[in-house]
């Protein structure tokens, strides 16, 4: 090869390399892509609200099921007729299933017996969150713990980290099993994994979560936990509480006055 | 010049090119890309909380663009109201919209048929009505 071909070559990379660096260092909109700052102006601020609620289980007694029915008639959860395959976004369970680390010597026996009304904690720290390989499940700006039904690959690895059992599977398609289609919220499909969404399409309109609006005792409370002049902040304060298996460190947004 | 040095040079001047290169390439995408971009829309104030207020007299772009590019908009509206929060889209006419298959149904859906003709004709099978109700089964 032409030695003098060769150092030219040479000569003119370098020089195109050090034009370039000249003309990015001069003109930065030619080596960066531009910010925008206005597409930031409409964003969530992370950790600003964490919804909470607040359970009072000494309105919430008997067989009431308003709540219940209301949630899966508004988010179309399918009953599948059998407990083995039943999908469940708001339930109620027996006080020592609810919660099987309080101590229960020589407790009130009304409390023994009662039914508590359980759902997504919405975890502060989500066990469920840290499972799913997709991050089709993810705790979003509001605190609310979130499944992205679209992303969802149905492998209930979050399943088995839930330690509330909040989360249900649909092991078949669950259109034909829904009473009355709702068109409030869409249904979900076969092989992914569902749960309570603490009615995020309704506090997008200002509206109460369907549970806490439909209960005849008033017995739900709902608010932002991280607002010290909130309803449930001042309920907090003024009751005494309690959440779901504290000492797992997942920080429960549901709280109970027993 | 040793060896050493001439093999910097040579690497630079490889650089060089591939850094020319990609510059070209990055201004010729930019020619590229159509007029009415939903990524190039500006965010309002409105408080995603609060919602915004809808206009649903008329539609969020132009049809031919919409036609051509509906499937990326709703795949942007997916990813913008369930992932970051971000649920108003403003048009370039300044027209506030809901980042939700509600928007299109809320007109759109008064011809049931309006989707699934089009789909039917291009033999395309999106799986949006595998979980959102499609206008066919919307209960009325």
């Amino acid at each position: 090869m032409n030695q003098n071909r060769r150092e030219f070559l040479k000569k003119a990379g370098l020089g195109a390399l050090a034009g370039l660096g000249a003309a990015a260092g001069l003109f930065p909109a030619f080596a960066l892509e531009q910010t925008d700052m206005s597409n930031f102006s409409d964003k969530p601020v992370p950790g600003k609200v964490r919804w909470g609620m607040l359970i009072d289980t000494r309105k919430c007694l008997g067989n009431c099921k308003e709540c219940i029915v209301r949630c899966h008639h508004d988010h179309n959860v399918p009953d599948f007729g059998q407990s083995k395959s039943e999908v469940k976004w708001i339930w109620k369970s027996g006080y020592e299933n609810a919660f099987p680390t309080a101590s229960t010597q020589f407790q009130n026996p009304e409390v023994l017996e009662r039914q508590v009304l359980t759902l997504c904690n919405h975890c502060t720290e989500p066990p469920c969150t840290k499972a799913c390989p997709t991050e089709a499940t993810f705790k979003r700006w509001d605190g609310i713990v979130s499944i992205d039904y679209h992303r969802c690959i149905g492998c209930r690895f979050c399943m088995a980290a839930c330690p509330y059992g909040s989360r249900s599977f649909n092991w078949e398609d669950p259109r034909p099993h829904i009473r009355e289609l709702s068109n409030t919220y869409p249904t979900r499909m076969r092989g992914v994994v569902e749960k309570c969404n603490f009615c995020s399409e309704r506090l997008v309109k200002g509206e109460l979560p369907a549970c806490v609006d439909s209960c005849p005792e008033k017995a739900l409370a709902f608010g932002d936990l991280n607002d010290p002049n909130s309803e449930i902040r001042k309920l907090l304060a003024a009751n005494e509480t309690m959440q779901r298996k504290p000492e797992l460190g997942t920080l429960p947004s549901v709280f109970y006055i027993i | 010049m040793n060896k050493f040095s001439q093999f910097f040079v040579a690497l630079a001047a490889g650089l060089a090119v591939f850094v020319a290169a990609w510059f070209f390439m990055q201004s010729a995408h930019r020619g590229s890309l159509p007029a009415i971009a939903a990524d190039a829309v500006v965010p309002t104030q409105a408080s995603p909380a609060k919602g915004a207020p809808i206009d649903s007299s008329k539609c969020i772009l132009p049809t031919d663009y919409m036609r051509a590019h509906h499937m990326q908009v709703l795949d942007k509206w997916r990813k913008d109201s369930v992932r970051k929060g971000n649920r108003t889209f403003v048009n370039p006419e300044k027209s506030h919209f809901d980042k939700s298959l509600n928007t299109c149904l809320g007109c759109h859906g008064s011809n049931p048929m309006f989707c699934f003709m089009c789909h039917e004709y291009a033999n395309v099978k999106p799986t949006c009505w595998n979980c959102h109700l499609s206008p066919m089964e919307v209960p009325q």
